[in-house]
């Protein structure tokens, strides 16, 4: 363990001392073929460029912002613990990509050019730099999942996960329901605002341009936070049903023989990268507070699905006597 | 909180589920102010009728062991937990009765005959 995590870091460090001599090398080398200034940016619909920078800048800025957010990912993912360092790999792997594409295209683009007005918008570079991003992340993706899933099959045996005594002739049903109050003030707030934009629009009382787009923002980040204030978590005969928001919808259900295994493990928001629906190394968490989560590994998948909910403890100890007794017979 | 539902029960079934929220609330899996699963979850995992458990639910209110509330559903009431043994315990007492013979009218002369 110690190796792998000794190799992790060197191959964290390695990365972002590597995109940052990239980044900050790439004009200086160059230096000779570039205009004083280099064209920098480019406006949506034309083809020459509306923003500039000198030399000096064009290097050190991308190389700035690398290792700040470089930082800002690796520090806390290192306190949070073993389990969520492999997420610096799924950010950091498309944002290196990312940086490292721009300068080029960047550099491409002013390479020759007696004057940063002459600089052309590199469009197809924009799009393979989109393309070799995404790639990144899925590679990035695979190689999180695959590593982890490895190192758990090797601690998680079937034997220690909790189990309860179903007493014959009977139905046994397991509920439980989190809430987070900061999401639910969230999804009100916006909420707000959005009716009150909708109000104005139908009103007609300021340019329906910008209200507009702040009803639409606002609306969709009030349903997306009413969505995640609150879940549901079930067991019973029909397997495991977990359901989101107020209104029980969107919901996922596991039969019991879609399940694995279930058992109980205690996780923080900074170990699986925030509150709400997540996707991490760890696999799937729905994240609503620190502590108790109930996570099962589905049937055939490598990684688990998790919900934040009291009570997780029995909660799999039903889902695994379900399970067992279901496989009897 | 676990419910829990006797399948070889042969009483009435919205009896049944009321029995397994008040043993529910005298066990404590709930707590006073605690918010019960809505009566379609509660159907939907115990495999009842919806208004079975919907009868079910409005008769712990009329014992004032649940608290039906606008915009927050059904919530389990204040100081709910000792009421519902003695409710557990009064039921008891009369099975035991009716299996001995006596009729409700004779268990409450007995216990009017207490000193």
């Amino acid at each position: 363990m110690t190796d792998r995590t000794t190799a992790r870091r060197t191959t964290t460090a390695l990365w972002t001392a590597g995109v940052t001599v990239v980044l900050a090398g790439m004009p200086l080398l160059a230096r000779d073929r570039l205009p004083d200034r280099l064209a920098t940016h480019w406006g949506l619909n034309g083809t020459s460029p509306d923003g500039s920078m000198p030399l000096w800048a064009a290097s050190l800025v991308p190389a700035l912002i690398w290792l700040v957010t470089a930082a800002a990912v690796t520090v806390p993912l290192m306190r949070a613990g073993p389990p969520a360092r492999p997420w610096t790999a799924v950010t950091l792997l498309p944002l290196g990509v990312v940086l490292a594409g721009v300068q080029a295209a960047v550099i491409r683009s002013n390479l020759d050019r007696a004057d940063w007005h002459e600089a052309r918008q590199p469009t197809g570079w924009v799009v393979a730099i989109l393309v070799a991003a995404v790639l990144a992340g899925v590679a990035g993706w695979l190689l999180v999942t695959r590593r982890s899933g490895a190192a758990d099959d090797g601690t998680t045996s079937g034997d220690d996960a909790p189990t309860l005594d179903i007493p014959k002739g009977r139905r046994l049903v397991w509920f439980s329901r989190t809430a987070n109050p900061w999401l639910q003030l969230l999804a009100a707030a916006t909420g707000l605002v959005a009716v009150g934009a909708l109000v104005a629009l139908l009103g007609g009382l300021a340019a329906p341009g910008a209200l507009w787009a702040l009803f639409a923002g606002c609306a969709v980040a009030s349903l997306a936070c009413a969505v995640s204030s609150s879940v549901q978590a079930r067991v019973s005969e029909r397997g495991l049903e977990v359901s989101f928001g107020p209104l029980g919808w969107p919901g996922r259900r596991w039969a019991p023989g879609d399940i694995d295994t279930a058992r109980m493990e205690v996780r923080r928001p900074a170990e699986v990268g925030g509150w709400g629906y997540r996707l991490s190394g760890l696999g799937t968490t729905v994240m609503l507070r620190a502590g108790e989560c109930l996570v099962i590994r589905p049937r055939g998948r490598r990684s688990d699905f998790a919900v934040s909910v009291d009570d997780a403890e029995r909660g799999a100890a039903l889902l695994n006597a379900l399970r067992t007794d279901r496989a009897r017979g | 909180m676990l419910l829990s539902l006797d399948k070889t029960d042969t009483r009435p079934l919205h009896e049944q589920v009321a029995g397994a929220v008040r043993r529910a609330i005298a066990e404590g899996e709930c707590a006073p102010g605690d918010r019960l699963p809505s009566a379609r979850d509660l159907s939907e995992a115990l495999d009842v009728n919806v208004n079975t458990v919907l009868r079910a639910l409005r008769g712990l209110r009329d014992e004032g062991l649940l608290e039906f509330r606008r915009g927050r559903g059904v919530t389990v009431a204040e100081g709910a937990r000792p009421h519902s043994e003695l409710q557990i315990r009064v039921r008891e007492l009369l099975t035991e009765a009716a299996r001995l013979g006596y009729s409700r009218t004779d268990l409450i002369d007995m216990i009017r005959g207490m000193p």
